[in-house]
């Protein structure tokens, strides 16, 4: 067993153990801590696959970006802060089968598609940034352009959806 | 058995132009429909005028042939190649042969006559101006069915003939009954359609063409099981459009429609583009003893059918429309034979043209003078009253029941004989059959006649269904001159056609020669005498069950079984609504029920059931996200599993 | 420092071959001055400006694309680092597009129909309030719609040229969002058509997850995300089917959902339904073509060797959305929903074609969709036009006797429906010719026959209508049929008059359908 190796299991284990929390805990605001563990021992298993710019992406976006969004919308709403009874749902039997038959479907996929292959990580530089980069402003060009139209439209449309004082101002004797 | 299919000519001369009988009636569709109001004036005269140019052109057209040698007779004109694509080659062309050019007469020449009966037939009606629109585009459609070079071509007209029927059918929109007759015949339409389009794809996946002159040169290539299941989808195209068993239900219905259309559309013309289809069909049905024998047993079986329950109704257009779908079986019957009956199957069909327009035109100067009333219990002794209309109608009865010398006589005598010239226990049966048919047939006709213009005149105690008293007369000129017209070809159109095997002879391009049978099970002439004793004994029974005594006016309810059955139509919608429509009902109640409800709507109509609340089930029905996200899931779960499991089994 | 420059020197930019991709880029460069005239043009003259921006572009496009295709080499390009193929089926689909946005373009700018256009003038005011009844009534729109459709187009027409399923991917999410939320922007019945808008967004969403999945499993089946290379993994490998069944799978839901291909059509009635009548054509006609010339190329490109395995579920799909279209559709008493229920059946005579696996399968079904595409356009066009106080008057109950009312707008509406029904001499009628002859000679007998009795079946709820249209007294307080201005009635002609051509003279369109396959 190789460093990494040791390393990468009590990472996983923390994922894992994090992640059955987030969907335990009875308070919603630890709930959303327990998923910046999670995510942040993600982060460190990608760093050991030598997927260096995914795993800082996983950082900065998921763990920065969309939990800190997660509690501005606890905040926001005004969502009770400590133990609240109905955070559990009825459906948590048929929660947990959905989910076991997820995962159970997703190892057995993967264990039966990649049972003997095994990846040389080499230098581990193939995750790196630079490599990353080169792939995508060389091959990849065209979607990388086509998200940024779709970030583009996206914007439109949360605009159109959102702005409320269209209209001619006030002043010209429009209704709002 | 010579068939010159395959060396057709190439149309020149007044031939080369013969897209002008398209082009005619199409125009006259288009004018009117376009038009509008502005054309109401002169709409009907526009109408019958270009069909009557037709006639004529289509006149000059059958001349111009005759005088050619026989091999000469089937020319092709190519007009453009409508599917082009790499071996997909569908050509849009006509063909001039003698089968096409019988049936342009025929169309032009009875469809000329309906037009100008109905200038005064639809004098009352305000929309008489789309009704002649309607008439020519059905003129129009059926001329492309039998002008059609190939089955694709056909098919067209096919389609156009049946939206024409499916229109005029629908004409008086304020009667439900109409409604629903014009539904039911648009799908008993649609599943023979569908044997005729399976049959089209079936030629052209095996022989890559659908043009009849190749697929006839190449049928002989296929194996005989993929011939026979050709054969029987296109008779089963047949049985849908001409009201063949088990499909027959919905011509009687068809009667909701006008009565020139019934004339024209539902006896004379459409309905006979099943026999035009097998007969056309002739090379690929000369393969198959098999297909053959199914289609004389379909014939047999609704001739015998279309008799027994005509002898039930009083309404006397469901009567004539019944004969018509036994006068069809009969034809059925004819060119089931093959060779030793298409030419007799046509030629009852043209005689058919002539006495059955001329009794349906007949029947409608009855309701013209009877505000619509179509029970024969209420009429009686009109012979007095309308003169004209009894000759005519008594002339086309004549013609109908086969009484000698009459066009009826030799037609369909023809075909009991033939039928008697089978082998062994197909002679008798189909002999017997149809021997039995003749004798129904002139019970249920006397029947008719005796109720309608002879005895007491029942109508003058009676008040119509709008309040009014009848006060029968006779039809203006434009409805009696063509009845006369028509009523001479009942009389005469048989002995010309046969006489000398004029018919015969002239159809032999198209159909192959006329072969006699060598061995009758009956002598040929006790045939004859047989046919017509029966007639004379159903005449007889007429007159005994009906003349001899009043008639009620209301129907008796309480009868026998048999009578029961027949006022049923046999059960015919019965077994119609057992075969097709049920089950559609069942599986449009289930799918409906998985798809609004889903996954959701079963466990909470569980639980609404559990509860007694009917609240939760109603809201089932608003089709949440959730269970269409689940309904997804499920099916794709099923294509994953279904993927692995034809991959690893 | 020095490393970075000169690894950044080392950088090549990919050929791009610009006359290939012209019209693609075009419509999406338009998208991005579309959205400056929002940012910077006054309200008032902003519709003037998009509704004159979106046709240049959509006729410069066509006409960048016919003079390219007129010396395109046969046997297609590739370019931007091969993340796109433009072929013969790309430049057919690409035209398709162009054309049928044409028509929902002009419908979409229509103001004559509804005062002030079929969208709404504030999104962002909640409906049932007393700001809505008053916006209801103004003149003003949502101008952004016109961007959003170009940007929905551009996406679209990279899905169909797309080579690679990563570009698949990032195409499919540039035409979805866009069209999650113009479904949104209805003027009448905002509830409706905002369920329709979130519906629509989290079945995509859901959809579009299918869909990425099936990806990452055949990237590791294949170690490639290249449709060719994926071709090359199947044809010869030792590595288990397991993955490239699993993904395949995954992946044709997601392309299937898109289609609206039952049983994963569920969101098609509901969001037809409450989008706007214009944003629905442009739903119906042109998601439908660039689905399925996804579908095409995934089928050929990436599976053709292994359709001994996939063809039968397939099968089972065709006929799934068969039924369920022409068998639902029955029981529809909304115009726009029987629509939707008919674009499944339609779905699934498609998914016939598709899976033929043959030269004359793709040309079959790309000639099925342009003229099926137009048809649709026309249809919804005449939708709009039947309305009463409330806006379009879509329950089928209210088109009874409408062709006492308006004959023409009637013949009209027949004629789409009998094109629909594939009756002879419409444009349905030669698609289902020539998309169930190519399935038959692929020795698909057997779905031909069931396509053609459910085509049989379909028949009859348009005839329903039709029946309803002529034969039926028109009810007193009934619908009034609006005289449409020249946009609408424009798009109209345009579908009618292609539905017609299509079906008398069908070889060119055939000819250009059928010019060269697809190129890996």
């Amino acid at each position: 067993m190789t460093g990494a190796e040791l390393v990468f299991v009590p990472l996983g284990a923390v994922a894992l153990g994090s992640s059955v929390l987030v969907v335990t805990t009875d308070q919603l605001v630890r709930a959303a801590l327990w998923l910046v563990v999670a995510l942040g021992a993600l982060a460190g298993c990608f760093l050991l696959l030598a997927a260096e710019l995914v795993a800082w992406v996983q950082v900065l976006i998921y763990v920065g970006a969309v939990v800190v969004l997660l509690l501005f919308g606890i905040m926001l709403t005004r969502a009770p802060i400590g133990r609240s009874v109905d955070l559990d749902s009825g459906n948590r039997v048929a929660a947990l089968v959905v989910a076991l038959g997820t995962a159970g479907t997703l190892v057995t996929v993967v264990v039966g598609g990649f049972r003997t292959a095994s990846i040389d990580l080499g230098d581990g530089s193939a995750g790196s940034a630079g490599t990353v980069g080169a792939g995508l402003f060389r091959y990849w060009v065209l979607p990388f352009e086509l998200l940024s139209v779709l970030l583009l439209a996206a914007l439109v449309g949360a605009i159109v959806l959102s702005r409320r004082d269209i209209g001619p101002r006030a002043r010209d004797g429009g209704e709002d | 058995m010579t068939n010159l299919a395959a060396d057709a000519q190439g149309a020149t001369g007044l031939a080369g132009s013969a897209w002008l009988l398209l082009a005619l009636p199409t125009l006259g569709a288009i004018v009117l429909l376009v038009g509008g109001r502005r054309t109401n004036k002169w709409g009907h005269i526009l109408g019958s005028a270009t069909v009557l140019g037709t006639f004529v052109y289509g006149l000059a057209l059958f001349f111009s042939t005759t005088g050619l040698d026989a091999y000469k007779r089937t020319q092709e004109l190519h007009l453009f190649a409508w599917i082009p694509v790499n071996a997909l080659k569908v050509d849009f062309g006509l063909r001039l042969d003698p089968l096409s050019l019988t049936f342009v007469l025929l169309i032009t020449g009875v469809g000329a006559l309906i037009h100008i009966y109905s200038v005064g037939y639809m004098s009352h009606d305000r929309d008489r101006r789309r009704f002649f629109a309607y008439l020519n585009l059905f003129v129009a459609a059926m001329l492309l069915l039998v002008l059609g070079n190939g089955f694709v071509t056909l098919y067209f007209g096919w389609e156009g003939v049946g939206l024409a029927s499916y229109l005029l059918i629908g004409w008086y929109q304020d009667r439900p009954s109409a409604a629903t007759a014009a539904k039911k015949a648009f799908l008993m339409n649609r599943v023979g359609d569908l044997g005729l389009a399976v049959a089209i794809f079936l030629m052209f996946a095996n022989l890559g063409t659908t043009q009849y002159s190749e697929v006839f040169a190449k049928i002989g290539t296929l194996p005989s099981g993929t011939i026979l299941a050709i054969t029987l989808l296109l008779l089963l195209g047949a049985c849908g459009k001409s009201g063949q068993f088990p499909l027959q239900s919905w011509l009687p219905d068809a009667m909701e429609g006008p009565t020139p259309v019934s004339a024209l559309i539902h006896a004379a013309t459409m309905v006979t583009a099943g026999v035009y289809l097998i007969a056309r069909s002739n090379p690929i049905y000369d393969l198959t003893g098999d297909g053959r024998l199914i289609v004389t047993i379909i014939g047999t079986v609704t001739l015998l059918i279309g008799c027994i329950v005509g002898c039930a109704y009083d309404d006397i257009k469901k009567v004539l429309a019944y004969s018509t779908v036994s006068q069809i079986g009969y034809m059925i019957l004819a060119v089931g034979l093959g060779p030793f009956g298409y030419a007799l199957g046509i030629m009852h069909l043209l005689t058919h043209g002539f006495f059955k327009a001329g009794l349906f035109l007949g029947a409608g100067s009855v309701m013209h003078g009877m505000n619509d009333e179509v029970d024969m219990r209420k009429f009686g002794g009109l012979w007095r009253l309308m003169p004209i209309t009894f000759v005519t109608f008594g002339l086309g009865y004549l013609a109908l029941i086969g009484f000698p010398g009459l066009s009826g006589y030799f037609s369909k005598d023809a075909i009991i004989e033939a039928a008697f010239g089978q082998e062994g226990w197909r002679g008798w049966a189909f002999g017997g059959a149809a021997l039995l048919g003749a004798g129904l047939t002139a019970f249920y006709m006397t029947r008719l006649v005796l109720m309608t213009f002879f005895g007491e005149k029942r109508w003058k105690d009676l008040k119509s269904a709008d309040g009014k008293d009848f006060h029968p007369h006779e039809s203006p000129k434009s409805m009696t001159i063509p009845m006369i017209i028509l009523a001479i070809g009942s009389v005469g159109a048989g002995a010309f056609l046969s006489v000398g095997n004029r018919l015969v002879d002239w159809l032999e391009p198209s159909l192959g020669g006329l072969k006699e049978s060598e061995h009758f099970v009956i002598p040929k002439g006790t045939v004859t005498i047989l046919t017509i004793v029966l007639m004379l004994l159903g005449v007889g029974a007429a007159w005994l069950f009906v003349g001899r005594k009043p008639v009620p006016v209301t129907r008796p309810a309480r009868v026998s079984f048999p009578v029961r059955a027949a006022r049923a139509d046999l059960y015919g919608n019965a077994l119609n609504e057992a075969l097709f429509a049920r089950p559609g009902t069942w599986l449009t109640r289930a799918l409906v029920f998985v798809d609004n409800k889903g996954v959701d709507g079963v466990v909470n109509g569980l639980a609404a059931m559990l509860g007694g609340t009917s609240g939760r089930l109603r809201r089932a029905q608003t089709g949440f996200v959730r269970s269409y996200a689940l309904s997804m899931l499920g099916g794709s779960i099923l294509v994953v599993a279904a993927l692995l499991a034809v991959r690893f089994s | 420092m020095s490393g970075f420059f000169s690894q950044a020197q080392q950088l090549q930019a990919p050929d791009v071959a610009y006359q290939a991709v012209l019209p693609m880029l075009l419509v999406l460069g338009a998208a991005c001055v579309s959205v400056l005239f929002e940012a910077f043009l006054p309200r008032e003259r902003r519709w003037g400006w998009q509704v004159a921006l979106t046709v240049v572009t959509l006729a410069g496009a066509a006409i960048s694309l016919i003079v390219y295709g007129n010396d395109a080499p046969k046997a297609g390009v590739k370019t931007f680092s091969d993340v796109l193929t433009i072929d013969r089926p790309t430049l057919f689909l690409w035209g398709t597009l162009l054309l049928l946005a044409f028509g929902a373009v002009l419908l979409i700018a229509d103001r004559s129909v509804e005062p002030g256009g079929a969208f709404v003038a504030q999104a962002a005011i909640r409906p049932g309030t007393l700001q809505d009844r008053v916006q209801a009534a103004k003149v003003g729109m949502q101008t952004e719609v016109f961007p959003l459709t170009l940007f929905a187009l551009g996406g679209m027409m990279v899905f169909c040229a797309a080579n690679d399923l990563l570009t698949m991917f990032v195409a499919l999410e540039v035409l979805s969002l866009p069209l999650y939320l113009m479904a949104g922007l209805a003027r009448r019945r905002r509830l409706l058509s905002q369920e329709a808008a979130v519906k629509y967004f989290l079945l995509g969403a859901f959809a579009s997850a299918f869909f990425l999945y099936g990806i990452a499993l055949l990237y590791g089946y294949a170690g490639s995300v290249k449709l060719a290379d994926i071709a090359t993994a199947a044809a010869g490998t030792n590595r288990s089917d397991t993955l490239l069944f699993a993904g395949m799978g995954l992946l044709v839901v997601g392309l299937l959902f898109k289609a609206s291909v039952g049983p994963f059509h569920t969101w098609t009635p509901d969001v037809y339904q409450g989008s706007p009548t214009p944003v629905t054509a442009f739903m119906a006609a042109c998601t439908k073509v660039a689905a399925f010339g996804g579908i095409l190329r995934v089928l050929m490109g990436a599976f053709a060797s292994t359709n001994w395995e996939w063809r039968g579920v397939l099968w089972g799909v065709a006929i799934a959305s068969m039924a369920i279209g022409a068998v639902l559709g029955l029981t529809q008493t909304d115009v726009k929903r029987m629509i939707a229920y008919s674009s499944v059946a339609h779905a699934g005579f498609l998914l016939v074609g598709s899976i033929a696996l043959t030269s004359k399968g793709v040309s079959g079904t790309l000639f099925y969709l342009l003229a099926y595409g137009l048809t649709t356009v026309a249809t919804f066009g005449i939708v709009s036009l039947v309305r009463d106080a409330d806006g379009e008057a879509s329950h089928l109950s209210q088109w009874a006797g409408l062709a006492k009312r308006s004959p023409i707008v009637a013949g009209v509406f027949t004629f789409l429906l009998l094109a629909l029904a594939g009756i002879p001499l419409t444009s349905g009628f030669v698609g289902k010719f020539v998309v169930f002859s190519a399935a038959l000679q692929s020795g698909m007998a057997p779905l031909v026959v069931v396509a053609l009795v459910f085509s049989a079946v379909a028949a009859f709820f348009y005839l329903r209508v039709i029946v309803l249209m002529y034969f039926s007294e028109p009810a007193a307080d009934g619908p009034t049929v609006t005289v449409p201005g020249a946009f609408t009635t424009m798009a109209i002609t345009i579908g009618a008059l292609a539905t017609l051509v299509l079906g008398v003279f069908p070889s060119f369109a055939l000819d250009w359908a059928g010019a060269g396959g697809f190129t890996f």
